[in-house]
């Protein structure tokens, strides 16, 4: 019997997940539980184990590629299991075949006329020709079927998967391209690109023809109409990139290693995701930015004698703890910090539990593992706890669930360097604070400068839910804990 | 390049400014496109100077004579006096005004505007040959170009356009005095509606048609209507029948014909108007210079944008073929400019409206009964004749009628056919509704004014969901 195994939803609610690595090869047996792949969702690397014994027919995706869930992702000949061939394959006989269809439409032509009537207004039309959706296939769910806005925008997203898998074979192409020598000039001056046809704005082309340009040769990853589209800011970085290259000729520069001067990388996976939660991030919260600084001497003193105790306890005390403690404090005397802003409804959700966001810096790209209820925590119990998820966020263990749902972020960029920054929020979160480092910086006492360990504060807000006065307010809070731990007793 | 010639550049090079050129010039304008329009006779181009325009204001300008004189059932008894020089005049300046207005909308826009004959160099330059040959030409190089010449009336042979015998519609629409008799060859729209204007101007009219029944692409029972009035109008038709020559006499001409089956006739008349369809105009192009591909009747052939086989060179309007419409070549214009400028624009225009200005009017869009069948929809048809219209009788009309064409099972709309007064004016609701994809119900729930037409589009909708009410 042949089993056609669905990506199933390896986290919650995750809508695709990259093959990262497959552990077996067609022809291999495998058994139930055997890991068959490595796949990487929004955030994390979860293995995919088989679920039945058999052999391994056939792999639907590349190492690479990005499949959408309850798309087939591969067939396995289970063994002689006479008895459940008769109910498994009733139940799958539909959906892997949609499944194996379905993904793989091409974009649509934009300029493309479908055949036949169309029962769509002009504007969604129009819209499934920006999206590059083939409104021919669109389902419609308004009146008596009619195809609507939403139902394009539906079919977009439906199609995404199978762009992003066309797209992938892209840099292999641009790769040889690439260093296919210029017509111009002896050697590669820079990265360029040989298209046949390149779409600009008219004003653009003025430019490339003051410098000299030739638009085809300047690299883009911008489309129209599924072609390629140049900026004007495109043709100012080729010309620099072109200069540049000319006087590293001109010093003897080593022209071999010019075709190196740009390499590619797949905006993918985690990349991706990050990417794409700061844009809806930045561009749905209007981000204030307060800053303070923290003057920790009491806090160094408190951290430096609990230090001992903790590591006899085989736990690394960092400062960590004390500031959740501090911003739990504050969270609870400005409960407007811990909220989130649903749009739809038009409320502001007061959270009334404190589950800390902790960002993390990867190899792989940021991720946030999440420290829940930390008002019910000691500081042992939360530093054991930070350090625990931290390491696994480095090696890309953590659990898709271990990832969401915190209610405040703190990002710690001092652990690398730096006073302040303008932290960009954990959207749909309203307020995230970033952490200095801590140092000795000079500090005015008594009418003196001494130096002082310090430690630099910087709260983004979500302006549309909280207000400068409250952000000050919630620092000086959090700055009142941190310059006297001894309150975080009370807590 | 001559030399001498001066060279200039331009974004786009829009060549003919009639319908198509002038729009998707001002709409290129518009984009912030730096657009050259070059046009070769009047801007406008056939719709304004010699086709649309003053072909309504002929026909509008005779049926107020012609309404007047037969009005006697109302209770008015009236015998006006037709001045065709003083018609004539009227319709020559209403049209100036037009163009000029054209030329202003698209200077307006921000195009150049050049007065010559462009003609490709090559694929990236045009030489605009100055009004006046031998006055030297300006070269212009483009980024992108539109080919909007339009077309010209086809000629048959041993029928040379004249001017003086022979004429072609851009002459008739010209006369200044009434021929007493008219022949005229062909009954499609061009040849049925000036055969109206000229019979109710008191030309005696003889239409030979070489098929069997005029404007042949409009369903029977459409052309019935407008056939019928013709000859109450005193118009004779005769049907499969060709005209092979002519000749000089006394007092005009004469026409030979044979039929199918060889039979000989002949008809005489003051002038003769040759009205048997339209061409490309290509010649003035050089089109051999470039890659741009045509087919077999000479059109230029165009993808769903309006793109030639060269890819920054569109064809719009009636030079890049069927239908030959201004309207078609107003949105071709605006897709050319709006895909220029790196829209997704496409030309996916559910149907293209059409209308007939005979009398009464025709007025159709998308789909007729047979061809929703021929594309697979079960289609229900919801007709309402126009005697059963109270603003049709008050007008002092009755004939004709207007019918819907919709999915049984949706109720999508997908056609609709009017033989009507205004029925040009009447299509355009359900031309919308054809394009929004409405339904039956969308149109039958939207109030209609009493007493108007308009009406009788309503109760064919509501008609084809067996909910008539006043029929």
């Amino acid at each position: 019997m042949v089993f056609e195994f669905e990506l199933p939803d390896v986290g919650e609610g995750v809508a695709e997940g990259e093959i990262v690595a497959w552990h077996v090869e067609v022809g291999d047996r495998v058994e139930e539980d055997q890991v068959l792949a490595e796949v990487e969702t929004d955030k994390a690397v979860v293995d995919l184990p088989s679920p039945v014994d058999g052999v391994i027919l056939e792999l639907h995706a590349e190492e690479g590629e990005i499949v959408a869930v309850d798309s087939v992702v591969v067939t396995i000949d289970v063994d002689g299991e006479e008895g459940a061939a008769e109910e498994e394959p009733s139940e799958e006989a539909e959906s892997p075949v949609e499944a194996e269809q379905t993904p793989a439409t091409d974009e649509a032509d934009p300029t493309s006329v479908p055949e036949g009537r169309v029962f769509a207004p002009p504007n969604v039309r129009r819209l499934a020709r920006e999206l590059g959706v083939d409104i021919g296939t669109v389902e419609g769910t308004g009146p008596s079927g009619r195809i609507t806005e939403d139902d394009v925008r539906a079919a977009d997203a439906g199609d995404e998967s199978a762009v992003v898998e066309q797209r992938e074979e892209d840099p292999a192409d641009d790769t040889a391209e690439t260093t296919t020598p210029s017509s111009i000039g002896t050697s590669q001056p820079a990265e360029s690109a040989e298209r046949d046809r390149t779409l600009a704005a008219p004003a653009t082309r003025r430019v490339a023809k003051e410098e000299g340009i030739d638009l085809n040769a300047v690299p883009t990853e911008k489309t129209r109409n599924g072609e390629a589209f140049v900026e004007e800011a495109d043709i100012h970085a080729y010309a620099e990139a072109q200069q540049a290259a000319q006087k590293a000729d001109a010093t003897g520069a080593d022209k071999a290693d010019e075709t190196a001067r740009i390499t590619t990388e797949p905006y993918r996976g985690v990349r991706r995701t990050i990417g794409q939660r700061m844009e809806q991030s930045v561009y749905t919260a209007p981000h204030a930015t307060h800053h303070d600084t923290a003057e920790v001497s009491a806090l160094v003193d408190a951290r430096t004698e609990l230090k001992g105790r903790a590591e006899a306890a085989d736990v690394s005390l960092t400062y960590m703890p004390f500031v959740m403690k501090a911003i739990v404090a504050g969270l609870k005397e400005y409960p407007v910090l811990n909220t989130e802003l649903d749009e739809e409804n038009e409320e502001i959700l007061y959270k009334h539990y404190y589950d800390i966001g902790i960002a993390v810096a990867t190899d792989a790209g940021l991720m946030v593992p999440v420290v829940e209820n930390v008002d019910e925590k000691g500081l042992l119990e939360l530093a054991a706890e930070t350090n625990d998820l931290a390491t696994r966020a480095r090696e890309r263990k953590l659990s898709p669930d271990e990832l969401q749902g915190s209610t405040f972020t703190i990002t710690n960029f001092g652990a690398i360097g730096g006073e302040y920054a303008k932290p960009v929020i954990n959207y749909p979160e309203t307020a995230i604070l970033g952490l200095g480092a801590i140092e000795e910086r000079p500090v005015a006492v008594d009418g003196e400068v001494v130096a002082r360990p310090t430690l630099p504060l910087s709260l983004s807000i979500d302006h549309r839910v909280i207000d400068g006065a409250e952000a000050a307010q919630f620092c000086n809070t959090v700055i009142e804990y941190l310059e006297n731990p001894m309150l975080l007793l009370l807590e | 390049m001559v030399v001498g010639d001066v060279t200039t550049g331009t974004d786009v090079l829009v060549i003919g400014g009639g319908p198509g050129g002038y729009v998707a010039a001002i709409r290129a304008g518009q984009l912030d496109l730096d657009v050259t329009v070059v046009e070769m006779d009047s801007y406008g181009g056939t719709c304004l100077n010699h086709g649309c325009i003053p072909s309504k204001a002929l026909i509008s300008a005779t049926d107020i004579a012609h309404r007047a004189r037969e009005a006697e059932r109302m209770g008015i008894f009236a015998d006006p006096a037709v001045d065709m020089q003083g018609m004539v005049t009227w319709k020559d300046r209403l049209v100036t005004r037009l163009t000029k207005g054209v030329e202003s909308l698209c200077e307006g826009a921000g195009a150049t505007v050049l007065t010559g004959r462009a003609e490709f160099a090559d694929e990236n330059t045009a030489r605009v040959v100055q009004a006046g040959e031998g006055q030297g030409a300006e070269s212009i190089s483009f980024e992108h170009a539109v080919i909007a010449t339009g077309s010209r009336p086809i000629e048959i042979p041993n029928f040379e356009f004249d001017g003086e015998y022979i004429l072609s519609s851009r002459d008739a629409l010209a006369l200044d005095a009434v021929p007493e008799q008219l022949v005229v060859v062909g009954a499609g729209y061009i040849g049925m509606e000036l055969a109206t204007v000229f019979q109710k101007l008191g030309s005696d009219v003889t239409v030979l048609e070489q098929l069997d029944d005029a404007l042949p692409t409009y369903e029977d029972d459409v052309t019935d209507v407008v056939v019928d009035r013709a000859e109450d109008l005193g118009i004779s038709f005769e049907f499969a029948t060709a005209a092979t020559d002519w000749e000089e006499t006394d007092d005009g001409l004469v026409v030979h014909t044979e039929t199918e089956d060889g039979e000989e006739d002949s008809f005489e008349g003051t002038k003769c108007l040759v009205a048997v369809g339209r061409q490309p105009v290509t010649d003035t192009l050089n089109l051999e210079a470039v890659n741009i591909d045509v087919d077999d009747r000479g059109f230029i052939d165009t993808d769903g944008q309006g793109r030639t086989s060269l890819e920054h060179v569109f064809a719009v309007g009636d030079v890049a073929g069927e239908p030959m419409l201004a309207h078609t070549a107003f949105a071709e214009g605006e897709v050319a400019a709006e895909s220029i400028a790196g829209e997704p624009a496409a030309l996916d225009h559910q149907a293209i409206p059409a209308a007939v200005f005979t009398d009464p009017e025709i007025g159709t869009v998308g789909m007729t009964e047979a061809e929703a069948a021929g594309a697979g929809f079960d289609p229900v048809v919801g007709q309402m004749p126009m005697r059963a219209s109270g603003r049709a009788l008050s007008l002092n009309e009755r004939e004709g009628f207007v019918r819907v064409v919709a999915d049984k099972e949706t109720e999508f709309i997908l056609g609709a056919q009017a033989v009507a007064p205004e029925a040009s004016e009447l299509i355009a609701e359900l031309a919308l509704a054809v394009e929004m994809g409405a339904t039956l119900e969308d149109v039958a729930s939207t109030i209609h004014i009493h007493p108007t037409l308009s009406e009788a589009v309503h109760e064919a909708v509501k008609g084809a969901r067996g909910e008539s009410i006043h029929y």
